[in-house]
């Protein structure tokens, strides 16, 4: 199943000018990072360090310093007024829209959500609190951020999402074709002999188009998946009844789920760990492995951040920190995360760090991910 | 019912965080994302203008191509050169202007 650009009744109807917003934005976008963000390590070395060294006498040396020099430059900060603002339009083109159509929208939910012949389900658990280090930042600067929940029928947060991540990947330049699920099904295809689950977890599902993609490249297979958002969750599960496959969404933290130990043959998380700070990746990280049945596979995926160059490259990569509500992206690009596989219980001989394509996109698009068997009984 | 302008400031009214600058001026930085948007809705109006021209041809049974390649002189182009000149008088007003900048 393309993860993409599909269509579904939870979906704004966008009118053609509000496409056009949209494709505007994408362009703009696929412009900015293609001839002006490409431009700034070379910028560093004409404008940045000079100015740097002009005021100090001497280079910059660690992270914060090569930071203030980036900025002392005015290539690197026009192109990062541009790209905030760039980001901001993501939302507006496809917020329009969204509450424009949201009355029709929410009734759609509501008949998918309450039909008597529904495929998956949804268990909402209105003690939990959403996780505050998630819920209280517009991550990506997404405005409301993921567990926003304003109404019964709310699914504004997963609308944004899929919208708002569609014309951001399209201006990243990733595929309309291309699918993180389909990059982990062929990972499990290529690495792992086909390894193919009856049970399986997906954490940190968002809008759920993984888990949906999972379910359809695999009718059979019994099919969860978390999130910290009602709204959220909501959209996923009426974006998946739409589609017609069945996955099971459950309300609760990555890093304490109430599932059964040793209950899945699968467990997955999509990029989750950029999402989440340390101490919460760790205890997400060892929930996989308690969840995750003797012989069975864990795979982390993520953005393709990870093992940059050079300290300007490493710096130049962090905006998404102080500038897109990103805030653990830093925190996720530097750490160990064979250490906290290895540390959660996966013997070092299964831990394996993947570089991979994507499916479709221009060359330089690939995603990471790590993945870790728990040995079999 | 939610019109445009409705649906917009209920996206905005959710939005938190602060805004950092990248720009030495706030000023600036709010001017260039104003640009940047009436960049994209640009855009949004020229998909507009191509979506009628081709249903103009189409009408008139003729080639897009071939329409868009109607050329004008005489009055019609003077009329033309002047709206284009009253356009630019407009959105470069501030670089003409004869007032020398100076402390509030």
């Amino acid at each position: 199943m393309k993860v993409r650009d599909v269509q579904h009744a939870v979906l704004p109807r966008a009118t053609a000018d509000e496409h056009s917003r949209q494709n505007a934005v994408v362009s703009l976008r696929r412009l900015l990072n293609s001839k002006v963000r490409s431009r700034n390590v070379g910028i560093f070395e004409s404008e940045a360090a000079p100015a740097f060294a002009e005021r100090h006498g001497r280079q910059p040396q660690s992270p914060e310093e090569v930071r203030q020099a980036f900025l002392m430059s005015p290539g690197y900060r026009m192109w990062s007024a541009a790209n905030r603002s760039a980001q901001e339009m993501i939302w507006v083109s496809v917020g329009e829209p969204t509450y424009r159509d949201l009355d029709r929208m929410e009734q759609a939910t509501k008949e998918l959500i309450e039909a008597e012949d529904k495929r998956g389900s949804l268990s909402l658990d209105p003690s939990y609190d959403p996780s505050p280090e998630v819920a209280n930042v517009d991550i990506h600067l997404q405005p409301g951020g993921y567990a926003m929940n304003r109404s019964e029928y709310d699914i504004v947060p997963g609308a944004l999402y899929e919208c708002g991540g569609n014309v951001f990947s399209f201006g990243q330049g990733i595929g309309r074709g291309d699918s993180k699920a389909g990059v982990i099904l062929r990972l499990l295809e290529e690495e792992f002999d086909g390894f193919k689950p009856a049970k399986m977890l997906d954490i940190g599902c968002s809008a759920g188009a993984a888990s949906a993609a999972y379910a359809a490249e695999w009718p059979e297979v019994d099919i969860h998946a978390v999130d910290l958002g009602a709204a959220m969750l909501r959209y996923a599960h009426a974006r998946a009844e739409s589609l017609g496959v069945a996955v099971h969404f459950h309300q609760m933290d990555a890093s304490d789920m109430r599932f059964e130990d040793e209950s899945f043959d699968l467990v997955v998380s999509h990029n989750l760990m950029h999402e989440i700070g340390e101490e919460k990746r760790r205890a997400m990280i060892r929930e996989s492995f308690r969840l995750v049945r003797p012989g069975g596979v864990v795979i982390h995926q993520d953005v393709a951040i990870r093992n940059q160059p050079t300290l300007v490259h490493e710096v130049e990569r962090d905006w998404d920190t102080h500038f897109n509500g990103e805030v653990h992206w830093n925190t996720y690009a530097t750490a160990d995360l064979k250490a906290d596989m290895i540390a959660a219980g996966f013997p070092e001989d299964t831990v394996v760090e993947h570089d991979l394509t994507a499916l479709q996109g221009m060359a330089n698009n690939r995603w990471y991910a790590i993945s870790g068997r728990k040995p079999a009984q | 019912m939610t019109n445009q302008a409705q649906a917009i400031a209920a996206l905005v009214e959710t939005a938190r965080g602060n805004r950092p600058q990248s720009l030495e001026n706030r000023e600036v930085e709010e001017t260039l994302n104003i640009a940047l948007a009436l960049l994209v809705e640009l855009s949004v109006a020229n998909d507009k203008i191509d979506r009628l021209e081709r249903l103009v041809a189409k009408l008139r049974g003729e080639d897009v191509e071939a329409l868009r390649e109607i050329r004008y002189d005489g009055a019609v182009a003077d009329q033309r050169q002047e709206t284009t000149d009253a356009l630019l008088m407009r959105v470069l007003r501030i670089l003409i202007d004869p007032r020398a900048q100076a402390e509030s």
